[in-house]
């Protein structure tokens, strides 16, 4: 199409220049019900996976239906999402922290026309649209990244894992029969973007080469202090090298010392080192959030390596699926996966779990690794 | 890498528009950025900040910090910003021909 101006005039950029007005105020969106009795609720009960009723002071009562989302949308879907919530909702709706889609509506009679709208919408391929759970002890949507959709870091993609462990899952989205809820996230690289450090279970790419050194283009492109800084184990240093009877300032890569972390490639692009056969998915479990019971807790690595395997990465959703399995069969109610793991032991829980346990696992990172030891007699044969 | 021409000079650049080598900036590189970035006039406050990017770059091999620049220059981030609209960054970084800021940005 050709160019249409919105109005901007880039002969002078800074003329009728709105800026920092910040988001729009919460309360502009709230449905009537939700403003009305705000801060004055009594309690909450689930009516069944993904319907929760709360209950105001006032005896108002509010529905909410939750629905999963693929996170990545198009703007077509979020027009069918605001059609629902023009048809059953007076036009409001919210989405949820690990981005599902909530309707609300403060009647009753209202909720199942709302739920049988839902249900009935499908994807041309036969995907559910609209997939009705999320709630209570399950398994609610997966916090990801973005993957080889969009970012340049990536060890695995985001949304093609996250598609095969939720088809694999879908049962548990719609279903409470988990001792406690597990959350399920991951992060493409190990920057870790969203939750992978504090989740039940987590899903993080992973390298294993070290970087290619683009000699040529480094002094360029890079600020080599910068690099050499980004390195948690000091492998770069910085070097001269001779290209083409050219002498070019670069850095050198103790290989011996690199564990293909990748921040060196964050700070400077000549330092590339995504590989398709080395590149793959590292599994944690264990990590939580919340204060109930136990204090928040890290997700700690359980499966050191597991390959890309697109589109549909079957050995990482089963192998998921066989821990989710475990877990609900063995827990007790309320017990987090990383509650449950501590008490039977991680012994017991490689055991039961049927994982592997190679020298990956064993902590090695400087002086907190040796905390990670075992210093008591006390362990199961 | 796409070439730019300018008052008689071509520069090699980026997607982003920054400078291909640090070597290769000269005074006309420093037009064609201010044409780019919608800077109406280059005074001596825009020289210094550029000066000192390249003086910092020059000895440390890197940008400097913005705390570090303003340090440095007087001029505070919000009178950076009047300057460089794109900001010290995207704006006066790559006036002074220095490499395209990474990492999470």
């Amino acid at each position: 199409m050709a160019f249409v101006s919105s109005g901007y005039n880039p002969e002078k950029p800074m003329e009728n220049r709105i800026t920092d007005i910040g988001p729009r105020k919460y309360d502009e969106f709230y449905p009537p019900v939700i403003a009305k009795n705000k801060g004055k609720w009594l309690y909450h009960e689930y009516l069944q996976p993904g319907v929760l009723v709360h209950v105001a002071e006032s005896g108002d009562e509010v529905y909410t239906v939750r629905c999963g989302g693929a996170r990545l949308m198009s703007t077509g879907l979020i027009r069918e999402i605001c059609e629902i919530a023009d048809k059953h909702c007076g036009g409001h709706v919210r989405w949820t922290t690990r981005n599902n889609v909530e309707f609300m509506v403060d009647d009753k009679s209202k909720v199942q026309p709302l739920l049988d709208d839902l249900a009935g919408r499908k994807f041309a391929g036969g995907s559910f649209k609209f997939p009705v759970g999320g709630t209570g002890a399950g398994v609610s949507n997966i916090v990801h990244t973005q993957g080889w959709i969009h970012c340049h870091t990536p060890a695995t993609d985001a949304s093609g894992p996250v598609k095969a462990v939720m088809d694999e899952v879908f049962a548990d989205f719609q279903n409470h029969r988990m001792p406690a809820h597990v959350r399920v996230s991951l992060a493409c690289c190990l920057n870790m973007c969203g939750a992978v450090h504090c989740s039940d279970i987590a899903i993080l790419g992973y390298h294993r080469k070290p970087p290619m050194l683009d000699h040529e283009y480094l002094d360029k492109m890079c600020e080599i202090p910068l690099a050499i800084a980004s390195c948690p184990t000091a492998a770069i240093k910085p070097a001269k090298v001779e290209i083409g009877g050219q002498k070019l300032n670069s850095v050198a890569v103790n290989n011996d010392r690199c564990m293909y972390c990748g921040n060196c490639y964050t700070m400077c692009p000549s330092m590339p080192l995504a590989d398709t056969e080395g590149d793959g998915i590292v599994i944690m479990a264990g990590g939580k959030v919340s204060n109930r019971i136990t204090a928040p807790k890290f997700s700690k690595v359980v499966v050191a390596f597991i390959p890309n395997e697109a589109p549909r990465w079957p050995t990482t959703a089963k192998t998921i699926k066989n821990m989710i399995e475990v877990y609900a069969a063995d827990a007790r109610k309320y017990e987090r996966f990383g509650e449950w793991a501590e008490r039977i032991g991680w012994e017991r829980f490689f055991d039961k779990c049927k994982l592997d346990f190679s020298h990956h696992l064993i902590d090695d990172f400087r002086d907190p690794a040796y905390y990670t030891w075992r210093q008591t007699t006390q362990f199961k044969f | 890498m796409p070439t730019v021409e300018f008052g008689g000079k071509s520069f090699n650049v980026d997607e982003d528009g920054f400078i291909d080598d640090y070597k290769n900036w000269s005074e006309e590189w420093v037009q064609y950025v201010k044409q780019q970035e919608g800077i109406d006039e280059l005074n001596d406050e825009h020289k210094k900040v550029i000066d000192v990017l390249r003086e910092y770059y020059e000895k440390n091999g890197i940008a400097p910090m913005v705390r570090v620049l303003s340090k440095v220059t007087g001029f505070k981030l919000k009178h950076i910003y009047e300057l460089f609209p794109s900001g010290p960054g995207k704006g006066a970084c790559k006036m002074a021909g220095l490499p395209k800021p990474t990492g999470c940005v």
